[in-house]
């Protein structure tokens, strides 16, 4: 099992600063759904992560943690994640992306 | 050249990967896309064998999305690391022998203007500072002393990290490395100084930490090489496997760095400011109106 990063949507779409998804080495694998937050009442939405595209590396958590401090991110064994967005579950829209979330293990 | 070599042909996009189509129909081809959009629109860059946590990496994947016009763009690169994520981009990436990026490039950009005259299409340089200020020092130089109008960006992980952990012109003095035991006897090289002193343009130093200004100096970068002259970025980009800098210290490291010896600094020549001024409406650049007659200058 490896580790993967995971976002907090509660904290996250209350604060909303993206920050995140600007310092993720990886291309469109930190993403941004504005629709995230909104069914759980929050004004903003909410950055999620692809997990078959994190590599670990846990910059977003030092960005989250340092930069934002908002403590949004944490690194979690994929075993130990019920639902995770996966690319081929990620549809891109004008402004912005819905992600259906599955199981990131078979 | 032009949008349609990202399209579809007739029938083929259902048998196309989604990566592909989501970056046809969602990508940032034909539209102005900035880094404040990042995680909503399909990027360029694709999936990539580079390390983890790689500063080159995020430095590579915001240069994508600060090229002014992707769909008119050319990535050179040569040996190096870098080049194992500029290939997996939607760009065309010509990949020099190890050294004569800046010469291959020289030749692509007078090419390109003979073929499409006026139309801009952007060559731009992307290579380490062994392929910078080493192997291709000589290229580099001549290439900037004959203005050609391309952009160069060094990506300055200030070690071989490729093949194991050489010094590199642009070592600092002192550092111990795998490939350098006894510590590097010299200076790192003022490619800064030579750019200047070359005739380029703009020079700038720019570090990741700083998206935004990253895209800033490519956009300024590319806009000026159309037409002015040649460009120069040097963007400190750290090697976390030959530094040992755990993954998630990156920024914290590039910050510590970027207060050391890679503060931001940004030279414009007069021509290129005026260029930028008057066709991309750049304010900072746009002359300061005089003070009207018979106004009495503020005391200090």
């Amino acid at each position: 099992m490896y580790l993967v990063a995971d976002i907090n949507v509660e904290i996250c779409a209350a604060k909303s600063c993206k920050l995140c998804t600007q310092y993720c080495p990886e291309a469109n694998t930190i993403l941004y759904s504005e629709e995230m937050g909104k069914d759980k009442g929050f004004k903003y939405g909410s950055a999620y992560v692809a997990v078959d595209r994190c590599k670990g590396c846990a910059q977003c958590v030092w960005v989250c943690d340092n930069m934002a401090k908002n403590n949004a991110i944490k690194m979690i064994m994929i075993d130990q994640l019920p639902k995770a967005a996966l690319t081929d579950n990620i549809t891109y829209g004008e402004k912005s992306t819905t992600a259906v979330l599955v199981s990131p293990t078979v | 050249m032009s949008l349609d070599y990202v399209k579809f042909a007739n029938g083929f996009e259902k048998f196309m990967p989604k990566e592909y189509r989501d970056m046809v129909e969602h990508g940032p081809f034909g539209k102005k896309v900035s880094v404040s959009q990042m995680g909503s629109f399909k990027e360029i860059l694709e999936e990539h064998p580079m390390c983890a946590g790689c500063a080159m990496t995020l430095f590579i994947r915001l240069a994508m999305i600060a090229v002014p016009n992707p769909e008119d763009t050319i990535m050179v690169g040569t040996a190096g690391c870098g080049r194992l994520a500029i290939s997996q981009a939607a760009i065309p990436f010509v990949y020099g022998n190890y050294g004569d990026q800046n010469g291959v490039a020289s030749g692509l950009s007078r090419g390109l203007r003979l073929r499409f005259g006026d139309k801009p299409k952007d060559v731009v340089v992307m290579a380490g500072d062994g392929g910078t200020a080493d192997i291709g020092f000589q290229q580099v130089l001549h290439s900037w002393f004959r203005k050609e109008r391309f952009t160069t960006i060094m990506l300055d992980n200030e070690v071989y990290g490729n093949t194991g952990g050489q010094e590199s012109g642009m070592t600092t003095r002192g550092a111990v490395l795998k490939m350098a035991p006894l510590g590097k006897k010299f200076e790192k090289m003022d490619m800064l100084q030579m750019a200047k002193v070359a005739g380029c343009a703009y020079v700038a130093t720019v570090v990741p930490n700083n998206p935004r200004r990253v895209e800033s100096v490519i956009k300024k970068a590319v806009l000026i090489a159309r037409e002015v002259g040649s460009t120069y970025i040097q963007a400190y980009t750290s090697c976390n496997i030959e530094y040992a800098i755990p993954t998630d210290k990156v920024m914290e490291d590039a910050k510590t760095v970027e207060n050391d010896r890679y503060q931001f600094s940004e030279y414009v020549s007069d021509e290129a400011k005026q260029y930028l001024a008057e066709r991309y409406g750049y304010k900072e650049f746009l002359p300061k109106p005089a003070a009207p007659a018979g106004a009495i200058p503020n005391k200090a």
